[in-house]
């Protein structure tokens, strides 16, 4: 519930921001734009890999079940520039992850933002948004 | 071998020179082919060639190309905000305050910065980007990791856009941060390969003209894309034929600065030939990170599922 109300709040916000001008690849090909999701769970494996890194974590649902989810960030050279390296998210990581569901509904997701446990935010390159700074969060600088 | 040794050569021939290096940090301004206020020389490599070695980059916030309202960027450049905006420093948070000036496109002739492309060349590209899900040919070259092109990989994307110079004794190099690619641009006057051979990016020879290294390019195939960026708005993913001639012009003005400008010509894809003037900004402290773009490049095969999924849902076609 509280990701539809999520969806219902920011979709059309993000619909209109989004600029994928810098990506490998074509994001609508390949994610929704209008389907963004929240991911709470717990770092797996970083695969630190070109073109774009793959983060993979456990997501426990309302239901108890665990599942697998593998979401895309930016190539290892823009995150890296971008604050990170290849050990930031080590596995057993907590981390809530906020990205755009892909289009053929398997469990992947391309990456906005992921936000650690003491609040800290990690830009995850998403090639979706043309972020950081894409509007979405009002609190950005432009 | 022969190029990885050629490469050698031309990074060890950098060392030996030890060539004045500025310390400080840049910030580079764009200057879109302006003329300099002072005369400027430029220094010489030890084989006595204009020195236009070292680390370059050219993140802008100047659209490739003139917006027009028949545009349909959200197809071919995936920026519904519409007229286009450059690339910008989009992934980029080091060390350096970027002050990138918005020109008005990076296309400069024909005067209205509209690249004159031919009617069916656009039917192509419209049906590729369209058809994206359907088939792995649809993809661009930078897609499916090959290349990025010549020249269009110096063409500016929001990441990655850095690129090396390096000269030895009758070469120059170039060293693309995206996507990982390398050039070898021979100076001693030889011709062209022969005319059955066809490359991805050409075959590149090279001249000095004064201070300005002029490279010519021929050879190409009919596989590729002159540019495969979505900044690269309309021109992202049109074809190229084996009539593609491309003319670079590399003249450093300023310590900082190198006024880069590229002639397309391709009678079967463009109506006339069109120009791009644009700097490549001195950055002595930026680092060529690495890319190898193929090493898990999982956007194919997730693209194609994509479009299975929207084949076995058709009451949700369309949202492509």
């Amino acid at each position: 519930m509280q990701t539809r109300l999520f969806l219902a709040a920011t979709g059309i916000l993000i619909l209109a921001a989004a600029a994928p001008v810098v990506a490998h690849h074509a994001f609508a090909s390949e994610f929704d734009g209008s389907k963004p999701v929240t991911l709470k769970g717990t770092v797996t494996k970083m695969e630190w890999i070109n073109p774009h890194a793959w983060l993979h974590m456990e997501v426990k649902g309302p239901d108890g079940k665990v599942v697998a989810w593998s979401i895309e960030g930016g190539a290892p050279n823009a995150l890296l520039r971008r604050g990170w390296n290849k050990n930031s998210i080590p596995p057993g990581t907590q981390l809530t992850v906020l990205g755009f569901r892909a289009k053929d509904g398997s469990n992947r997701a391309n990456g906005r933002e992921a936000t650690l446990a003491n609040g800290q935010k990690l830009f995850l390159g998403s090639s979706g948004t043309g972020a950081p700074t894409d509007g979405r969060d009002p609190s950005e600088k432009k | 071998m022969r190029i990885r040794g050629l490469l050698s050569l031309a990074i060890a021939t950098i060392l030996i020179s030890a060539c004045v290096r500025v310390a400080g940090q840049d910030q580079p301004t764009e200057t879109n082919g302006a003329e300099p206020a002072t005369k400027w020389t430029a220094p010489r490599t030890p084989d006595g060639q204009p020195d236009i070695q070292g680390i370059w980059t050219n993140y802008t916030n100047t659209p490739f190309e003139v917006f027009d309202e028949k545009d349909n960027p959200a197809l071919y450049s995936g920026d519904p905000d519409g007229a286009g905006r450059g690339t910008g420093p989009g992934f980029i948070n080091d060390s350096f305050e970027r002050k990138l000036t918005k020109g008005r496109s990076l296309v400069v002739d024909p005067p209205n910065g509209r690249v004159p492309i031919m009617p069916w060349a656009e039917e192509k590209r419209n049906y590729r980007l369209g058809h994206i899900q359907d088939d792995w040919v649809n993809f661009t070259p930078w897609e499916r990791c090959i290349t990025r092109g010549v020249p269009g990989g110096i063409f500016p994307t929001g990441y990655g856009s850095g690129y090396q110079i390096l000269q030895g004794p009758g070469y120059v190099s170039i060293v693309y941060e995206m996507i990982h690619e390398a050039r070898i641009i021979p100076l001693d006057g030889r011709p062209h390969v022969g005319s059955g051979i066809r490359l991805w990016n050409g075959d590149s020879r090279g001249r000095w003209e004064g201070n300005t290294l002029v490279v010519d390019i021929t050879n190409y195939n009919d596989k590729g894309n002159l540019a495969t960026n979505a900044a690269s708005q309309r021109v992202r993913s049109i074809p190229q034929s084996e009539d593609l001639h491309v003319v670079e012009r590399f003249t450093r003005v300023d310590e900082k600065t190198i006024n880069y400008e590229v002639v397309v010509e391709d009678p079967k894809v463009y109506t006339a030939p069109w120009k791009v003037a644009m700097s490549l900004n001195r950055e002595p402290q930026y680092e060529l990170f690495e890319y190898a773009c193929h090493e898990g490049n999982h956007a194919v095969p997730n693209t194609l599922s994509a479009g299975r999924a929207k084949d076995r849902a058709p009451a949700r076609a369309g949202t492509q």
